[in-house]
């Protein structure tokens, strides 16, 4: 039996978590911290009971202004309630102040990062997963796999909830997000279909939003 | 009164940080002849000396590379450092002709716990500058000199101990003319001791006044006002580069001595800035101006030089840099006092800022934005880039409003329309009258978008969207 002090090739589970933060552990979603996302049914399937924070989150919507943003709101509130910030990071229209207050956000908490282009709309959100963002909302048309897998390991390093937005092509191709859903208009409901989730199953349920908009 | 007087040997090569390391001389012409005035290192290793005339150091080493000495840029240099002085003292003199600096150090002791300990500081941030300085610490600016430029650290607590240190020391150490300690010697004295012993009268009517005026003030025996540096109220600070500069990478080494040297200004009168302008000049092209912002006030050198730092890698520079000038018109009082010390919980508002800041010098000015709440009642004029006010209370009635925000859009095939419409008039007071009424409306596609009639042309406009 070699004495502990020989230099083994042994390296045990514990260590290994301990030097690669980004390991992934199978029965991760036991440890998993949530914040609810205050829509029912979706905090019902959600594994940890709501939005996962620390793990990227993919969102695919149809269109343009079908909810897809609203559906962040109660939760972007309650980041903003502990104290944190969050950043829109090249959204694809002006934010509109009035909206944003009228959800009970304070803009004092909200950051608009107007990146010229989507490689710097990508910097920009891993910089701000990185350096402390309790929420980051990133809008990308061009993100690939590398860029996708970048943003994953800057979202494990960080206590914070990362949604990415991307056009519906993009689920032509795999994604190592954490969670990752389609959001579709049906009815004037939005059908929301989770496609991979970390520590559950795929599933698809309607999610009635508030009529106007945006009052939570 | 204590001095801490600064001697700067190797000024005329020091004056701007080390252009290069290949030997290299400052020459100065003396009766037609090019004295080597200071040498670096290699150029020192290679057998060059203060003192030798060109033609001999090139002999030595041909390779050596001269410049000729400018007093003027020693004294821009100079002064450069007398703004970073005051971060250890109020009171800062100069005298750019002999390559000194004084500073009162007697009134910081305390406040930096101990002599050495403040005159250790000084050193190590004076080395950091990259500058060779010799000390010397006495009650008298004069007798401050005189040790210093010993090239040992001297230091005499009070006039009796200053008086000791100097009595036995060489005439030539005395800062008076060549001529006068030429005739000095030539009566047959030796030391400091015995020129101070001459009567002040006698010497004032072979020499001139100013010479027993000079031996007095050595020693303290009368006061020596002298004008302090003042710290300008804008600050400005340029600086030539002997060898132009064509790379990014090279610049950053100037660079950083320059935003220390702004750092002890800053720290010095307790300040801070939030826009700095740093130019760049070119021989033969348009300057290049970079501008840093930050969003608190700040003076730390290595802040500034991480942000200067991400905006040049993202400039091209059309031309090689001949010179440099920092300027900030603004100076502020700085958003953390007490040096760096801040508590736990005003931490991680701070790193998010430092994070802004990095993202703006590297995304450009305007690419982080702020949203704030305007008090009108015209959708388009009801908010603002950049607010920094705070936000009205959380209110129930606020009106619903749409999360994005479009330029009004003038649509062709009206969708669906949902609802009562929500008249908003406003603007009559400022000429800019205008009616609209707003209608919540879903697309084929099932979006909701923010339209409104201009009720005067029924005309359709898309503004907002739902998301």
């Amino acid at each position: 039996m070699p004495s502990p002090e020989s230099a083994s090739p042994v390296v045990t589970v514990q260590q290994l978590l301990q030097e690669l933060p980004h390991l992934w552990r199978g029965r991760e979603h036991g440890t998993l911290i949530t914040v609810r996302s205050s829509f029912e049914e979706l905090d019902r399937t959600l594994p940890g009971g709501g939005w996962p924070l620390g793990t990227l989150v993919e969102l695919v919507p149809h269109c343009d202004g079908i909810g897809e943003l609203s559906l962040a709101l109660p939760a972007l509130k309650t980041i903003t309630r502990a104290g944190r910030q969050i950043a829109l990071v090249r959204p694809p229209y002006v934010p509109y102040a009035p909206a944003f207050r009228r959800a009970d956000l304070p803009l004092g908490r909200l950051v608009w990062v107007a990146a010229a282009n989507d490689h710097e709309g990508l910097w920009a959100a891993e910089q701000l997963l990185r350096g402390g963002a309790g929420a980051v909302l990133l809008w990308s048309t061009d993100a690939d796999d590398r860029h996708l897998r970048r943003l994953q390991l800057a979202a494990e390093s960080s206590q914070a909830l990362a949604f990415i937005y991307r056009p519906l092509p993009s689920l032509r191709h795999a994604s190592p997000a954490g969670l990752r859903m389609e959001l579709e208009p049906r009815d004037g409901l939005l059908r929301l279909k989770v496609l991979k989730v970390r520590g559950g199953h795929p599933c698809e349920f309607l999610l009635s939003l508030p009529p106007g908009g945006n009052r939570q | 009164m204590l001095w801490m007087a600064l001697f700067l040997p190797n000024l005329p090569l020091e004056r701007e940080p080390a252009p290069t390391n290949l030997p290299c001389a400052v020459v100065n012409r003396r009766r037609g002849r090019r004295i080597v005035l200071a040498c670096n290192t290699s150029a020192h290793a290679a057998g060059i000396e203060t003192g030798i005339d060109a033609v001999t150091a090139l002999a030595r080493e041909p390779t050596l590379r001269l410049i000729e000495r400018s007093p003027s840029r020693e004294a821009r240099a100079l002064a450069g450092l007398a703004n970073w002085a005051l971060q250890f003292s109020a009171e800062v003199c100069l005298d750019a002709s002999r390559w000194l600096l004084w500073m009162e150090v007697g009134g910081s002791t305390r406040y930096f716990g101990s002599l050495p300990a403040l005159t250790g500081r000084i050193e190590e941030s004076i080395a950091a500058l990259g500058f060779t300085a010799h000390s010397g610490v006495a009650p008298t600016l004069e007798g401050a000199a005189i040790l210093a430029r010993e090239a040992r650290s001297g230091i005499a607590l009070d006039r009796p101990a200053l008086l000791e240190r100097l009595g036995p020391g060489e005439l030539g150490l005395l800062a008076l003319d060549p001529e006068v300690v030429a005739a000095l010697r030539a009566t047959g004295l030796r030391t400091i001791a015995e020129a101070l012993a001459l009567p002040a009268a006698a010497l004032a009517r072979r020499f001139g006044p100013e010479v027993p005026l000079y031996l007095r003030q050595l020693t303290g025996e009368l006061p020596d006002p002298r004008p302090r540096h003042r710290a300008p109220d804008r600050y400005r600070r340029d600086h030539d580069c002997t060898c132009p500069i064509a790379t990014v990478e090279g610049l950053l080494f100037p660079l950083r001595r320059l935003l220390q040297e702004l750092e002890g200004f800053l720290r010095g009168r307790d300040l801070a800035l939030q826009h700095l302008t740093v130019t760049l000049q070119h021989r033969g092209a348009a300057r290049t101006m970079l501008h840093v912002r930050t969003s608190s006030p700040q003076r730390e050198a290595v802040r500034l030089f991480a942000l200067l730092r991400e905006r040049l890698e993202r400039t091209v520079l059309p031309e090689a840099v001949t010179g440099i000038r920092l300027a900030a018109d603004e100076l502020l009082a700085p958003a953390i006092r007490q040096g760096d010390f801040f508590d736990q919980d005003a931490r991680p508002n701070e790193d998010w800022t430092v994070l802004l800041d990095r993202l703006r010098a590297r995304l450009g000015e305007t690419a982080v934005r702020r949203l704030g709440l305007a008090d009108d009642h015209r959708p388009e004029r009801a908010w603002v880039l950049d607010g920094t006010t705070a936000d009205p209370p959380f209110s129930d009635d606020y009106p619903d409003r749409p999360l994005w925000f479009l330029e009004a859009k003038p649509i062709e095939r009206l969708p669906a329309l949902c609802g009562k419409p929500e008249r908003i008039e406003a603007g009559w007071w400022a000429g800019e009258d205008s009616s609209r009424d707003y209608y919540l409306a879903r697309t084929p596609e099932g979006a909701r978008w923010w339209l409104y009639r201009d009720v005067r042309t029924s005309r359709w406009y898309l503004q907002g969207i739902w998301s």
